[in-house]
């Protein structure tokens, strides 16, 4: 494809990205949360497909493949299976306050990124920031949610957000390295749908407030 | 040569352990003790090859990130772990004896031969790593040790604590120091260390760091808290190696620090060294002199005889720029006398304490007494070590102060104001110190062994067995030896600094050309049997006329006061010195009196209660514990319990890192 | 060699005379006939002629204490240079070594105080030992003060420097040194203001408590070797100060010469000592430090100021 398309269609990509990520940051609601996850998981697997087609390579549309089938649909469906519909209490800190902070996230991304601008100057290069961005999101939203399931999607995004810096800034990762590292994120979201089932078992809510006694 | 040397040295450790291990328990003491015996005297002869030139090379590939590590000790090297080697024989001879209990498992001795061996490697060492390598096994290892009794008293987990928290945080402290030199001179040999010039801030901060870790290993005030709390502690051949070799250690990178690898003319350093001895002498002399256990007596006269050495090595990098360079190469020497003098005659007393320990049960000069009749060879062997550390003529102690004396006087000359005001400061804080020694071992000997036995224990006591007679007679004798043999620990001594045979003169005595001054303890000790036959003759012939009568009673000033109790302790004999230096040792005294009760006037009994604490712990260590404390607690709140908390905190510290790369 | 002898001998002579001329001298000025110079000769002679009693628990120190007073009195007579300054070219007559010497005859008299198991023999072997300990940086850096002119602390070229010098005997750094020897003398020798040497309340006792078990030779032995060592020690100050008449060379006449000048000068100062005694109270213990640390800042000066001024 040409480069202006090119560098549209990464830009797209990215654009949205960072949307799903703030409106996942701004609604809280777990109810949104399936569709704003598929919806980042397009985006990533799009963005790989766009780099695939560009670099004409079969390796990256495969695993553009891999990550529609896993980001988009899998993991959502198991968020959704270990929230069960719950819906979340208030979170931490109030949502002007989480928007203003995403703000000052997104202009760290930024300045942390800078010395990649060594490595040249193209539409990838300069979508990087977003991929560093979306990590930062993700861990405001694992430090400041109140919920067991706000942490889950946290940690997703982390994920997304690292994925797609790795993708942007080398081309793409081995089939087995981008493999292993799906897989390590199932594990992680298996084990943590088991334990918020059993603390919803046991305490009846999955509310962190209650859960204290982690201290000496 | 000096390679094969270290190589039997490693074989016999590796036997060492082995039989440690495997020997049935009976023999487990004697044959072990042979095979670490055995290591020590393989030290000696290295340590004599390596100052005698023949040195050698031994590279031990070492399969971690650090390259090979190479063993070939230098001169000094050599001369420190001949000492050693020879403390480590005598104990270990009377470790045979001695071990009993814990003291006698498997892990005392294979830490024992893992001690000793890891202590010469550290003399052996050329380069940094293996220095700092055997400098941890040491330190590893001496821990293991002195705990061993950790079951029969409480004190012991606590003294091992301070211990091991200081000996890490003079590890930590070498580390910092080596670590910086290594980087400027791009090398961890010692000999390229040495050649290499360190710009003027990075070789200060080595310095400090260097001397710092040096001194908190060596026992100097104030980094010299856990001295008197781990010796006492251990067994006491452990506690004889620890005293008498491992703080010389400390004592061996101070010389290297000063003449080899950051030699520079600066005085504050050279003033440094000479104020933390000097400090130190006078005041480990101090808490010595009254002091009533025994072992913590002599763990601080340890701090007393370190802080003389730091004292003759400050002295000797003052004089090199200002005076001839023949008085500081004395003061060396009389540093690395005073190393040999205080190795002999530490182990002899500290193996004597383990005889006392051993024959009464008791550590308590307040509690013992009547022992020279009971246990003859140990008051005798004793008394010779304390002669020596007393410094009296005809012993080694003596030989190593009159040189250091003579360089100290010989120093000025030049109209130098700083060299005006050290030097006499210097003789005169040795000579208190010399003072308050004599005092300290006057009432150690005499209230341990003199008049009549305080306790139950000591009048029952036994004299010890063989091998522990036959390690205190080797260790008195060397102190006897070598002051009356000078010439010959000189000549060594010169040699460990690359001097020369310079100093030695005839007949065994000393002479010290440049400077003018000679010492002849042979024709001393001629002239002195001379004069005692004339008084012995009239002694005897007045004997036979005038027998010695045996009568019941002691002078009591006309009363009957004969009870054991009647008699002066050692708390008593050191409490004018206690009152005079009321200031520095701030005892802390309690009476209290009960009255009669029928009348108000009448005295029922009275109670007197006097504390001795470190004034350096209970006014520097203990506030520093307490901040610390309060602020490990105050550090509590972040744990909060919320998962929340614990996830900003990473997150936190993820933006830092951020940054920090970026910027 | 011979000359060491003959000090050690005269030496044994006089210094009981000296105690006696002290004892008259006081007894005198007290208004009081005295016992005679030769008293303490008859004391000794009574006194060997005596049993020597042992109490419970008491061992061969006992016996062998004083036989090593004695015997570093001796060798202090002979080491330092009291009829002539022949330096002997084995024996080292360094003041160190003097010092040394002296010292252990000090702990051989308080090994004998506490053997003897009673509380005052601790108590006067403790004051005695605090005491020792106190001196001794006095008489080091006093020692030291001496030295410093003449390059070398061997007794012998000190006297020898001071007999071609007359004047450097009234120089200040000299004098102040002089002082400060003659107070740790003083101290060491268990003379006033110190030590009385002649009470008899045991608590006030320093020297006396020692030798209180000690009886027969073993307390003429202490007594001996007691005068002796302040024979010694006065001589060594007189030698200091006025060190005309003193044997250069191994020969009869100049030794008589040197002889006869060494018992005037100890008359001298023997009598000056003890009128001294007449009219000073002793200090309590507690002030002794007191007089001790002002003794150690004189010959601190000293030396300070022999190193700052212009040296010749």
């Amino acid at each position: 494809m040409s480069d202006q398309l090119f560098a549209q269609a990464i830009g797209m990509c990215a654009a949205v990205l960072l949307l799903s990520a703030v409106l996942l940051v701004w609604r809280r609601a777990q109810a949104a949360a399936l569709p704003l996850m598929s919806l980042q998981g397009l985006a990533l697997a799009s963005l790989v497909a766009v780099l695939g087609i560009q670099a004409g390579s079969r390796e990256l549309l495969e695993l553009a493949a891999l990550v529609l089938v896993f980001k988009a649909v899998g993991l959502p469906l198991v968020l959704v299976r270990s929230s069960q519909g719950e819906q979340g209490g208030a979170p931490l800190i109030n949502t002007a306050t989480s928007l203003i902070a995403m703000a000052g996230l997104t202009a760290v991304a930024y300045v942390v990124s800078a010395p990649l601008s060594a490595l040249g100057s193209g539409p990838t290069v300069q979508a990087i920031p977003v991929g560093i961005a979306l990590v930062l999101y993700g861990f405001l939203l694992l430090v400041t949610g109140r919920h067991a399931i706000v942490q889950l999607v946290g940690f997703l995004v982390i994920d997304n957000g690292t994925s797609a810096v790795a993708f942007l800034s080398s081309g793409g990762v081995p089939v087995i390295v981008e493999l292993g590292v799906v897989l390590d994120v199932l594990l992680v979201i298996l084990i943590l749908y088991v334990l918020t089932g059993r603390i919803r078992d046991e305490f009846g809510a999955t509310d962190l407030d209650d859960l204290t006694e982690l201290h000496d | 040569m000096t390679d094969t040397g270290v190589r039997i040295q490693l074989a016999l450790l590796a036997l060492a352990v082995v039989v440690a291990l495997l020997a049935p328990v009976h023999r487990r003491a004697l044959l072990s003790g042979l095979v670490v015996a055995g290591i020590g005297i393989a030290g000696v002869l290295t340590g004599w090859l390596a100052l005698t030139g023949h040195a050698g090379r031994l590279t031990i590939p070492v399969a971690l990130p650090f390259g090979p590590v190479t063993l070939s000790p230098a001169p000094l090297g050599g001369f420190f772990m001949l000492v050693i080697g020879a403390v480590g024989a005598v104990c270990a001879v009377y470790s045979v004896g001695y071990v009993h209990g814990p003291a006698a498992s498997r892990t005392s001795w294979v830490a024992l031969a893992v001690f000793l061996t890891a202590m010469q490697l550290v003399a052996a060492s050329a380069d940094v790593v293996a220095f700092l390598l055997a400098w941890e096994l040491m330190a590893l290892s001496s821990t293991v040790l002195v705990l061993t009794e950790h079951a029969h008293r409480a004190t012991v987990r606590s003294a091992t604590l301070w211990y091991a928290a200081m000996t890490q945080l003079s590890f930590f402290l070498v580390l910092l120091g080596f670590a910086v030199l290594s980087a400027e001179a791009g090398s961890t040999q010692f000999a390229d260390l040495a050649a290499s010039h360190v710009d003027s801030a990075a070789s200060n901060l080595a310095f400090v760091a260097l001397l710092l870790g040096f001194a908190a290993k060596a026992g100097i005030v104030p980094l010299h808290v856990w001295l008197p709390r781990a010796h006492p502690e251990a067994p006491s051949h452990v506690s004889a190696l620890m005293s008498a070799a491992m703080v010389k250690l400390g004592v061996y990178g101070a010389v290297l620090v000063t003449t080899q690898l950051l030699v520079s003319a600066s005085t504050w350093r050279s003033l440094l060294v000479l104020g933390v001895g000097t400090l130190s002498a006078v005041y480990g002399i101090l808490q010595a002199s009254v002091a009533s256990d025994i072992k913590r007596l002599l763990a601080f006269s340890t701090t007393e005889n370190i802080g003389l050495m730091f004292l003759a090595i400050g002295a000797s990098s003052l004089l090199r720029p200002y005076g001839s360079t023949d008085v500081a190469d004395t003061a060396l020497v009389a540093c690395l006398l005073l190393v040999m003098a205080h190795a002999a005659f530490k182990t002899t007393l500290f193996l004597g304490a383990g005889s006392i320990l051993r024959a009464t049960g008791e550590r308590d000069l307040d509690l013992l007494g009547g022992l020279v009749s009971r246990m003859p060879v140990t008051s005798a062997t004793f008394g010779i070590g304390a002669l020596g550390a007393a410094a009296l003529p005809l012993t080694a102690g003596f030989v190593a102060e009159w040189v250091l004396l003579q360089s100290l006087i010989h120093g000025g000359g030049t109209q130098n104001r700083i060299l005006a005001i050290t030097m006499p400061v210097a003789v005169g804080a040795v000579a208190l110190t010399a003072g308050l020694a004599l005092m300290t071992f006057v009432k150690a000997y005499g209230i341990a062994f003199l008049a009549r036995p305080r306790s139950e224990g000591a009048s029952q006591a036994q004299e010890s067995p063989t091998s522990m007679r036959v390690g205190l007679v080797v260790a008195a004798a060397s102190v006897l030896g070598l002051g009356l043999v000078p010439g010959l620990s000189v000549s060594v001594a010169s040699r460990a600094l690359g001097l020369g045979d310079a100093a030695a003169a005839g007949s065994g005595g000393i002479d010290l050309v440049g400077l003018g001054a000679t010492l002849h303890p042979g024709p001393l000790l001629l002239l002195a049997l001379v004069l005692v036959v004339p008084v012995v003759v009239v002694s005897v012939a007045a004997a036979r006329r005038r027998p010695r009568r045996d009568v019941d009673l002691a002078w009591g000033s006309g009363g009957v006061r004969v009870s054991p109790r009647m008699q002066y302790t050692a708390t008593s004999y050191a409490e004018p010195l206690s009152r005079i230096f009321d200031d520095s040792l701030r005892p802390e005294r309690d009476v209290v009196v009960t009255h009669s009760s029928e009348a108000r006037y009448l005295v029922e009994r009275i109670q007197y209660r006097q504390r001795l604490s470190d004034v350096f712990e209970s006014r520097l260590y203990l506030p520093v514990i307490g901040v610390i404390e309060r602020v490990g607690a105050a550090a509590k709140n972040l744990q909060n319990g919320k998962i929340n908390f614990y996830l900003a905190y990473s997150f936190v510290a993820f933006l830092v890192v951020l940054m920090v790369v970026t910027l | 060699m011979v000359l060491l002898l003959v000090q050690v001998v005269v030496m044994v002579a006089l210094t009981p005379l000296l105690v006696g001329v002290m004892r008259q001298v006081r007894s005198r000025l007290e208004g009081r006939a005295g016992a005679g110079i030769l008293q303490p000769w008859r004391d000794l002679r009574k006194l060997f002629a005596k049993e020597p009693l042992r109490a419970p628990g008491i061992s061969w120190v006992q016996a062998a204490g004083p036989v090593v007073l004695v015997t570093s009195g001796l060798l202090l007579c002979a080491l330092i240079p009291l009829v002539g300054t022949v330096a002997s070219p084995l024996l080292t007559d360094d003041l160190f070594v003097v010092v040394g010497v002296l010292l252990v005859g000090t702990v051989a008299l308080a090994l004998v105080g506490l053997d003897a198991g009673s509380a005052f023999g601790g108590m006067g072997s403790s004051r005695h030992m605090t005491i020792a300990a106190l001196v001794e940086p006095t008489v080091l850096v006093a020692v030291y003060a001496l030295s410093v002119p003449i390059g070398s602390s061997a007794l012998s070229r000190i006297v020898n420097a001071r007999i071609e010098a007359p004047a450097s005997v009234a120089a200040p750094v000299s004098l102040l040194a002089m002082v400060a020897l003659a107070i740790a003398v003083m101290a060491e020798t268990s003379r006033m203001p110190v030590d009385n040497p002649s009470t008899h309340l045991e608590l006030t006792m320093v020297h006396e408590a020692m030798v209180l078990e000690s009886s027969g030779r073993d307390l003429a032995w202490l007594e001996l070797g007691s005068w002796l060592r302040l024979g010694a020690l006065l001589g060594l100050i007189g030698t200091l100060t006025l060190p005309w008449g003193m044997a250069v060379e191994v020969a009869p006449v100049p030794a008589l010469v040197g002889v006869v000048t060494l018992a005037v000068r100890l008359a001298v100062l023997g009598a000056l000592l003890a009128t001294l005694e007449v009219f000073l109270a002793k200090l309590r213990l507690f002030r002794v430090p007191e007089l001790l640390a002002g003794s150690f800042v004189l010959a601190l000066l000293a030396v300070t100021a022999s190193y700052l001024t212009v040296t010749v």
